[in-house]
């Protein structure tokens, strides 16, 4: 089951990145769907492992995204899907072996009949729109996208390993909510980096990242996070504001969104430590 | 950092990024001020005249500008023998002198993390059990601030 756990985690990240790559607004939406059905499948496999005891990470190998056509990637997904059915026996719980199967079965219809479409997300030409930005600041752009995209992957992943691992109702309902806000900016930069040709998939995490120590210091670190995100998505909207207003108004809003992710974790820091234990 | 084609396949596919299972040595360069810190796993080949990195993966729990340079010397270290490892460690170390003070720390942690992967490979055959070395940097590593500072300096 750990060998399927992974190639789940593989081909929710392919699907969701074929998401990005797709311009066709019926295809996007229907990737987009799988790709959060296939997450939540990872999670209840996760939960599946947890119940038997076995030990995991989150370590997977790297996904090569890079095509021209998005025929290609999205074989590649149904040839993932074909290949990760030989799994599924693996799956005790007859009643999530039936549900993933029988998505996987209606995914690969679906997947099949979408029309192909030329890709350009991976073109490099780094231009947002027809906005004219500096050198600089689209330097800066790219930068703040790269090291973003990987930072809402991480904290969905460390949210999601602290929502497995905790009983706590309050706090579980605290990190559903930053997943879900996670999620929202990890595809909101991943648009952004397909539509500039640099689209990337974020980085394997290291498991000490997720499998903290310390929660309270995890949340302390968490905060001092944002409060640095919200400074970068403030000084990208400075730099961009003259030469892409609509660019900077969306920094802004990431910005202020920022805000209630740092209530939210004070809130959390709070009962955890009202709980009185570690 | 000024991204070129050449930098954006770095950050777009970094080389060597991930962990080789059972590796012969494990170095890591830390950044003590932030806990930011980069893992540089080798394999070594002792059938030469002289000991050669086989095999090198790195991990990075730090900021892009880290992966970029960890993909740029890990990619440069595949293969070489240790004095030449070495030299490439000390040359890169050199070239630091002349960056930007946060930027170097980014290169700074990786080149002494192959230092503490080559140098825990030869402790370990000296003490005949495994060492795992930690060398630590002094530089603060926060390129996000980049920018910004562009901006102040114009």
């Amino acid at each position: 089951m750990k060998q399927l756990f992974i190639k789940t985690h593989e081909v929710w990240l392919v699907t969701l990145m074929a998401s990005f790559m797709s311009k066709n607004s019926e295809t996007k939406q229907s990737l987009n769907d799988f790709s959060d059905i296939l997450f939540r499948h990872f999670t209840w496999l996760e939960r599946e492992l947890i119940k038997s005891g076995l030990e995991y990470d989150y370590n997977r190998d790297s996904v090569p995204i890079k095509v021209e056509s998005l025929r290609v990637i999205l074989d590649n997904i149904v040839e993932r899907l074909n290949t990760m059915e030989l799994m599924l026996p693996n799956v005790t719980d007859d009643a999530l072996r039936f549900r993933i199967q029988t998505d996987w079965e209606y995914m690969k219809y679906k997947i099949g009949n979408l029309a192909d479409e030329e890709v350009t997300a991976f073109s490099a030409k780094r231009e947002y729109k027809d906005f004219n930005l500096s050198n600089e600041a689209t330097d800066a752009l790219t930068l703040f996208l790269f090291e973003e995209s990987y930072k809402e992957y991480e904290l969905i992943m460390i949210y999601n390993y602290l929502k497995a691992h905790s009983d706590d109702d309050y706090l579980n309902k605290i990190f559903q909510i930053l997943i879900d806000e996670s999620f929202f900016h990890l595809k909101s930069f991943g648009q952004m980096m397909a539509e500039m040709g640099i689209l990337a998939v974020p980085r394997v995490i290291h498991e000490s990242i997720y499998k903290v120590e310390s929660l309270v210091e995890f949340l302390k670190d968490g905060i001092d996070e944002e409060l640095a995100a919200k400074e970068q998505c403030k000084e990208l909207s400075d730099a961009v504001v003259k030469e892409a207003k609509e660019l900077a108004e969306f920094f802004d809003f990431i910005n202020y969104q920022e805000n209630y992710h740092i209530a939210l974790m004070q809130d959390a820091l709070r009962h955890f430590e009202e709980k009185g234990a570690e | 950092m000024e991204i070129d084609n050449e930098i954006l396949e770095h950050m777009r596919n970094p080389y060597n990024y991930g962990r080789i299972d059972e590796p012969s040595s494990i170095g890591i360069g830390e950044n003590p001020q932030n806990g930011e810190k980069v893992i540089i796993y080798i394999n070594v080949d002792e059938s030469g005249s002289e000991a050669t990195i086989s095999q090198i993966a790195f991990e990075a729990i730090a900021c892009m500008t880290t992966v970029v340079a960890g993909s740029v010397i890990t990619k440069e270290a595949d293969g070489l023998i240790f004095s030449k490892a070495e030299e490439l460690i000390a040359v890169t170390l050199g070239m630091l002198e002349n960056v930007d003070p946060e930027q170097a720390a980014c290169s700074e942690m990786v080149a002494v993390a192959l230092k503490a992967a080559i140098d825990g490979y030869l402790l370990s055959k000296e003490k005949g059990e495994k060492q795992t070395l930690i060398y630590k940097i002094e530089q603060s590593c926060s390129p996000q601030m980049e920018y910004s500072k562009q901006e102040e300096r114009e």
